[in-house]
């Protein structure tokens, strides 16, 4: 009678499959994640990079970083959008199903952590159900949450512009995924510590 | 491909030593580097961590780099933007030798050595400047001023603090200078200064000065024969002259000579040389300043040979103490200078009674308890010592315990003369009580630590703070293993001494008003040694022995230590060690002014600033109390 459910399992892809068995044991690695969406309609919208980091030991780890461009030729050319940025750019691209597929690879059983972390997550969800695949299972974190828990404030969002100023980040003139996630991590870490998590 | 290892790499590029580098490579090491926060005050290592496997750039903030001697924490360096640290692991196997903390929010990269280490050895200027940085070990300031920004030494280096304090001490010069005026002889002005042993003559127009003439100018101007000798002073001398107001400090006469490199300087009513002539100040007067420092006063008591020669050296010990508190040089860098000297005359008093009565039978040691134990007597308060000697045959034991008596008898004698009262408990080396063998100070202490209270030999704190003074540091070191033993899982010793620090009666009654004597000889004074001191010292000597810290045995450094080894309450031990300096320098110039110790404080001749000051000192004390109460349970004699 419960045969449904062993065949739905048996639809998911491979790197699915190889996703949810690592959360048979606890992480201490945190994955910092900052994606770039064409809007705020999970429907209607895509995803065009991410950028993430891992956080390992209350430092944010440079070389275990995962960051790519989505080539969304298709989402462009329906909506009559120039290309020109995903082609010109030197970053490395990939298109949607292989850019889902190795970001979560990339995270794994981490705990994420981002700003606004609840869209990302749901705009990642909408694309893996686009290949067959279940809902993201990592705990998140999101920076603006902690911080209105460090300050008690209930009533207010910040964006991640005024957290960088009210915790005295240096700007940089910079945008893209990579620098959203950088600062982010940084971000984390002092509120991390403020807050007393270890 | 990986952009903010680019941005990071950008970043490192601007800096020596990885100008040196290809971007590529700087590329590479940023890949493999860690971003770290750093909260303010978070330290990053400290001395006697193991080496970790990264050095350190700041990215932003500011790092110290400190060393702690003596339980004082001394800034070496500040690290900035840019700037390098921790490069102990490349050339060193042993732990760190200092402490890197954050003085700021900080983001700092650590860059791991391994990663590292190849491109330092590829790069011949790189490995120059991390080994350059590495030992760059300078005391000049102006080398460090130059270095800023290019390297951050990791070596140790110290001035030594002591030498500091001559440079506030006020000269004495010649205040009746010879003067001639411009139409003199050279022959005659040079005849003057030959009678009068003098090494210039100011040359004056209506006492105003408007040259000098001096020895060099004698030597190069005369005796080389630019100038005939029946020349007029006009022709050879130096013009304008340097002046100086009265009262200028060694340090402002050593630092205008420096800089106009001059010999001399003219003394004048308002510091211009458009007023009357005062004096003059030669090298020769910053020489003589500089002897009559600590060091000379040292080596005048131990060739001293009377009571009466240590008595003038003491005298101007407090002259050094009250010059030094009213030019506010630290009070902890003043006690360990009179530390130093009360020391030094206290072994030249034992040493004087030996003399008298021939070497000492049998080894011997000779200890300073209670203040001057604990170093910190700046006024002539009164003397506590013990003194242990070694055990000898049962037949000897007599002859032996008779001469150390007598030792006793005839130092604290001496010392009396010399201005320290006796104590009023006999608690000194002259009793023989406080006079006897190793075996015995060895079963007195354990009857002490494990029944406290019940001793006939009422047990007294200070003898917890001891320093030897003379004979063998063995002896000591037996004693102090004999309290430390004893003080392992020890609750009921804690408990005595806990009580003994908690008994003194609070300082300010319960409507925050001073409590003072209400009747004797000090009715309506502040008694600021038992009431607010004495809680201070006690619990600082309870927490230290607590934490076994060995060999601090002054207050202040017994805190400062504390907030090292207890970092959760170092807070208040911080404060505690702050208002003990205050309180201390409250009483040393009550003590000063009435040429007494300084126990009670004149209230009425308090300054409503100066009472505010003296009642915010003893804040910190209820927290040491509480403290006191939390840690250890007083439960048995309270």
């Amino acid at each position: 009678m419960l045969d449904w459910i062993k065949n739905i399992n048996k639809e998911y892809p491979e790197f699915w499959k190889l996703y949810l068995s690592k959360f048979e044991k606890k992480s201490n690695r945190f994955v910092v994640l900052s994606t770039e969406t064409t809007g705020l309609s999970l429907e209607k919208d895509v995803i065009l990079s991410f950028g993430s980091f891992s956080i390992i030991n209350n430092s944010i780890v440079i070389g275990d970083s995962f960051e790519t461009v989505i080539a969304q030729y298709k989402f462009f050319h329906e909506n009559g959008i120039s290309n020109e940025f995903t082609i010109e750019t030197k970053m490395k691209k990939m298109g949607e199903s292989e850019a889902i597929q190795s970001l979560v690879e990339f995270i794994g059983n981490s705990v994420l952590v981002g700003h606004h972390i609840d869209f990302d997550v749901e705009m990642i969800n909408a694309a893996l159900e686009r290949l067959d695949c279940g809902r993201l299972k990592n705990e998140a974190l999101d920076i603006d949450v902690m911080h209105r828990k460090l300050l008690d404030i209930n009533n207010k969002q910040f964006s991640l512009e005024e957290l960088c100023d009210i915790y005295k980040l240096p700007k940089s003139d910079r945008n893209s995924s990579s620098e959203d996630a950088y600062k982010i991590g940084l971000l984390f870490l002092k509120l991390k510590s403020r807050l007393g998590l270890n | 491909m990986n952009s903010i290892a680019e941005h990071i790499a950008d970043f490192l590029k601007k800096y020596p030593p990885f100008d040196n580098l290809t971007f590529q490579e700087l590329s590479e090491i940023a890949t493999s580097i860690r971003v770290i926060n750093l909260e303010k005050h978070k330290v990053l290592f400290q001395i006697n961590d193991v080496l970790h496997d990264s050095f350190y750039v700041v990215a932003s903030g500011v790092i110290n780099l400190s060393v702690i001697a003596d339980a004082e924490e001394t800034l070496l360096n500040k690290c900035y933007e840019g700037d390098i640290f921790g490069l102990r692991p490349f050339f060193a196997k042993n732990n760190y030798m200092m402490t890197a903390k954050a003085r700021e929010e900080s983001i700092i990269y650590a860059i791991p050595i391994a990663v590292f280490r190849p491109f330092v050895a590829n790069n011949s200027e790189v490995l120059d400047f991390l080994l350059h940085s590495f030992a760059t070990n300078t005391s000049n300031p102006s080398d460090k001023e130059n270095l800023r920004g290019k390297l951050i030494s990791d070596n140790v280096y110290f001035s030594n603090q002591q030498s500091e304090m001559q440079y506030f001490q006020s000269l004495t010069y010649n205040i009746a200078p010879i003067t001639a005026t411009a139409s003199s002889i050279v022959q005659e002005a040079a005849q003057l200064m030959t009678n009068s042993l003098s090494t210039s003559v100011l040359v004056c127009e209506n006492n105003l000065p408007i040259g000098i003439v001096t020895n060099t100018d004698m030597c190069s101007k005369i005796a080389t024969g630019r100038f005939p000798i029946t020349t007029t002073l006009d022709k050879i001398m130096s013009s304008p002259v340097v002046t100086v107001i009265e009262n200028v400090s060694l340090a402002e006469a050593q630092l205008l000579m420096l800089k106009y490199n001059v010999t001399h300087l003219c003394v004048t009513q308002d510091g211009t040389d458009k007023s009357a002539v005062k004096g003059v100040i030669s090298e020769h007067d910053l020489i003589v300043a500089q002897a009559s420092n600590p060091g000379v006063l040292i080596k005048e008591i131990k060739r001293s040979q009377t009571p009466k020669d240590l008595k003038g050296i003491r005298e101007r010990l407090t002259e050094l103490i009250q010059k030094s508190i009213s030019k506010n040089i630290p009070l902890s860098h003043v006690n360990n200078l009179a530390s130093e000297i009360n020391l030094a005359i206290i072994k030249r008093s034992v040493e004087l009674s030996i003399l008298d009565l021939g070497s000492p039978p049998a080894r011997y040691a000779w200890l300073s308890i209670g203040s001057q134990g604990r170093k910190e007597q700046l006024l002539t308060t009164d003397q506590d010592s013990m003194l242990i000697f070694e055990d000898v045959t049962a037949e000897k034991y007599r002859d032996v315990k008779d001469y150390f008596l007598k030792l006793g008898k005839r130092t604290t004698a001496i010392l009396e003369k010399v201005g320290y009262g006796y104590c009023t408990y006999g608690h000194m080396a002259s009793n023989m009580l406080w006079c006897k063998s190793l075996t015995d100070w060895t079963n007195q202490y354990n009857s002490w630590m494990n029944t406290p209270g019940e001793n006939s030999n009422q047990l007294s704190s200070i003898f917890f703070d001891f320093e030897i003074v003379i004979g063998e540091n063995k002896i000591e070191e037996v004693i102090e293993n004999v309290v430390f033993n004893n003080i392992k899982n020890n609750t009921l010793l804690f408990d005595f001494l806990g009580n003994e620090a908690l008994r003194k009666n609070s300082p300010l009654t319960f409507f925050k008003k001073f409590n003072v004597e209400e009747k004797g000889p000090n009715k309506d004074k502040f008694d600021i040694k038992t009431r607010a001191l004495m809680p201070l010292i006690d619990g600082a000597r309870l927490f230290s022995l607590s934490y076994n810290l060995r060999g601090v045995n002054n207050t202040y450094l017994r805190f400062k230590q504390l907030a090292i080894t207890d970092p959760r309450n170092s807070e208040i031990y911080l404060n505690c060690a702050k208002a003990f300096l205050t309180l201390s320098k409250f009483r040393t110039m009550e003590g000063l002014k009435n040429d007494n110790s300084g126990q009670y404080i004149n209230m009425q001749e308090l300054s409503k600033a100066n009472k505010e000051i003296l009642k915010n000192a003893l804040a910190p004390m209820d927290e040491l109390e509480d403290l006191i109460k939390n840690k250890f349970q007083l439960t048995q004699f309270s």
